[in-house]
């Protein structure tokens, strides 16, 4: 034992010879805590292992440090099929004291054989399992599942409990009684397997308390003394009648009695059987085909999930190789920006190739720089271009052809916002063609777009007569 | 009488290899002797204090 405050050995005093600290209520923590894993040693020597844990818990409550009742809570928690759990308080135990350590073999041991591990890990996730349909209602799935785990780990206790408790649930009381007394032959002072046996020997013996008075009532004959002799005659025996005939009868019934006793006693335990036998691989079947019917729909739901990304990804690839695609436009673009660079005067063919694009594709939806490129071709072409339209559309309006002349002048302020003079023949035009509406707009964009200049005022006595004449 | 449901809820998952890790970092290790150590401590501090 060692002092808390300086790690000197500890002597008979009750202070420490290092540094004078009082460890004497510190000695008797460590005291306690050795007592409870002498109790709990005690317990285990007995096999009284649910025992042995509590005691084992309460003296590491006392000293976390005592490495000889963690290795054994540990090894009490694997014979008792809780591998994990032992496996659990051995690292904490190797951690602590890493050198000299029983736990470093256990650990190795359960470590080394792979295959066994893996076996202990997948009975622990089917007792689990069956939990989970006990709570699901599923009680058949559930024995078939704890039937596996008790084959694969005969020594999990907590299996052989729950799969009693579901015999006890379902009535069959024998099986029960088996599972508890297996259970009981590992942890001998079970509380709750007692508790269940006390349930379960209760629910047989009934029958037992049945049997005894046939036998008493076999037993029963009459007593009476003659001289010195007792002499006891037995009831319902019949001396033998020395007659052929009745022999036969007698055998006879004897025949028909031993036929009905196998009719009605040998045949119906035979087909409670075979019928049990058969209810059994029906759950079974049931839980494989439940099994697998979960798996198809998580395949069918995942086969649905990669069917909806790859039709996204086709729709998301048609975007850029289709006809409208975006490689389509980029390259329409580029043909544009070729032609324009090889013969810049031809305008009209690069304006036409431009409004072919903008007719076929949203700008807004476009990247930055397609969008940069467009601006810049239309940027480089449009005061020119709406120069040619303005001019056609005078024309046209000198002509009187106003509906030509609205088209061309409609382009030309297209290409070019700044176009003053466009805008004013525009709301000319359409003032000429009778649509008001659409000239006092063409109106107003002069107005607000040159205010204080002539051509303003123009538009603004325009509107006015427009306004007069409504 | 056995109570079926009341029994199963007696009844909790057991630990699984994968949740060994978290089980041994989560485990509280506070024992008496620490708490006494701290208790010791505590009223040292306190004395000092006073004093």
């Amino acid at each position: 034992m060692f002092c808390y405050s300086c790690g000197c050995q500890l002597s008979e005093y009750d202070f420490c010879t290092g540094c004078g600290a009082d460890v004497a209520l510190y000695k008797k923590i460590m005291c306690v805590s050795n007592l409870y894993y002498n109790e709990g040693l005690e317990r285990a020597s007995v096999r009284d292992l649910s025992g042995a844990i509590v005691s084992l818990r309460q003296s590491l409550k006392f000293n976390k440090n005592n490495v000889e009742a963690r290795n054994l809570l540990g090894l009490v928690y694997f014979e008792m099929g809780e591998a994990v759990s032992a496996l659990r308080e051995w690292v904490i135990s190797k951690n602590m004291r890493p050198e000299k350590n029983i736990a470093d073999d256990y650990i190795d041991k359960v470590q080394s054989n792979a295959t066994r591990l893996d076996s202990i890990n997948q009975t622990i996730k089917k007792y689990n399992q069956a939990l989970i349909y006990c709570h699901q209602d599923s009680r058949d799935l559930a024995v078939i599942q704890l039937k596996k785990v008790l084959s694969m780990n005969p020594r999990f206790v907590h299996a052989h409990l729950l799969l009693a408790l579901l015999y006890i649930d379902s009535e069959r009381w024998e099986r029960a009684e088996r599972e508890l007394r297996k259970c009981i032959d590992i942890d001998r002072n079970n509380t709750r397997a007692l508790r269940y046996l006390r349930e379960v020997e209760l629910m047989l013996a009934p029958e037992e308390n049945v049997k005894q008075p046939a036998k008493k009532k076999r037993d029963e004959a009459v007593r009476y003394r003659s001289d010195n002799e007792i002499i006891i005659q037995p009831l319902n025996v019949k001396e033998p009648k020395k007659n052929g005939v009745s022999t036969l009868v007698n055998i006879g019934i004897g025949l028909a009695i031993g036929m009905a006793a196998m009719y009605f006693l040998v045949m119906p335990a035979a087909q409670s059987n075979a019928k049990n036998a058969a209810q059994d691989i029906i759950a079974r079947i049931s839980g494989e085909s439940d099994a697998k019917t979960v798996q198809i729909q998580e395949l069918e739901a995942k086969i649905a999930s990669l069917q909806g990304e790859y039709d996204s990804l086709q729709q998301e690839l048609d975007g850029y190789t289709g006809e409208s695609g975006t490689l389509q436009t980029i390259n329409s673009l580029l043909r544009v920006a070729t032609t324009y660079l090889d013969n810049p005067e031809d305008i009209m063919v690069t304006a036409a190739d431009l409004e072919t694009i903008e007719k076929n594709v949203v700008l807004e939806d476009t990247s930055q720089e397609f969008q940069a490129l467009y601006q810049k071709l239309l940027g480089s072409i449009g005061p020119q271009l709406s120069e040619t339209y303005y001019t056609e559309g005078q024309e046209a309006y000198r002509m009187g052809d106003y509906a030509a002349a609205i088209e061309s002048l409609e382009r030309a302020v297209y290409y070019d916002a700044e176009n003053g003079d466009g805008w004013f023949y525009l709301g000319q035009a359409y003032r000429q063609n009778e649509e008001n509406d659409k000239a006092v707009a063409a109106f107003d964009q002069v107005i607000e777009r040159f205010p204080e200049t002539d051509r303003a005022r123009r538009a603004q006595r325009e509107k006015e007569a427009i306004a007069a004449e409504n | 009488m056995i109570n079926f449901e009341e029994e199963l809820k007696k009844f909790h998952p057991s630990l699984e290899v994968e949740d060994a890790e978290d089980a041994i970092y989560n485990q509280d290790m506070t024992d008496m002797a620490d708490l006494l150590v701290k208790m010791i401590k505590e009223s040292e501090e306190k004395a000092n204090e006073v004093s």
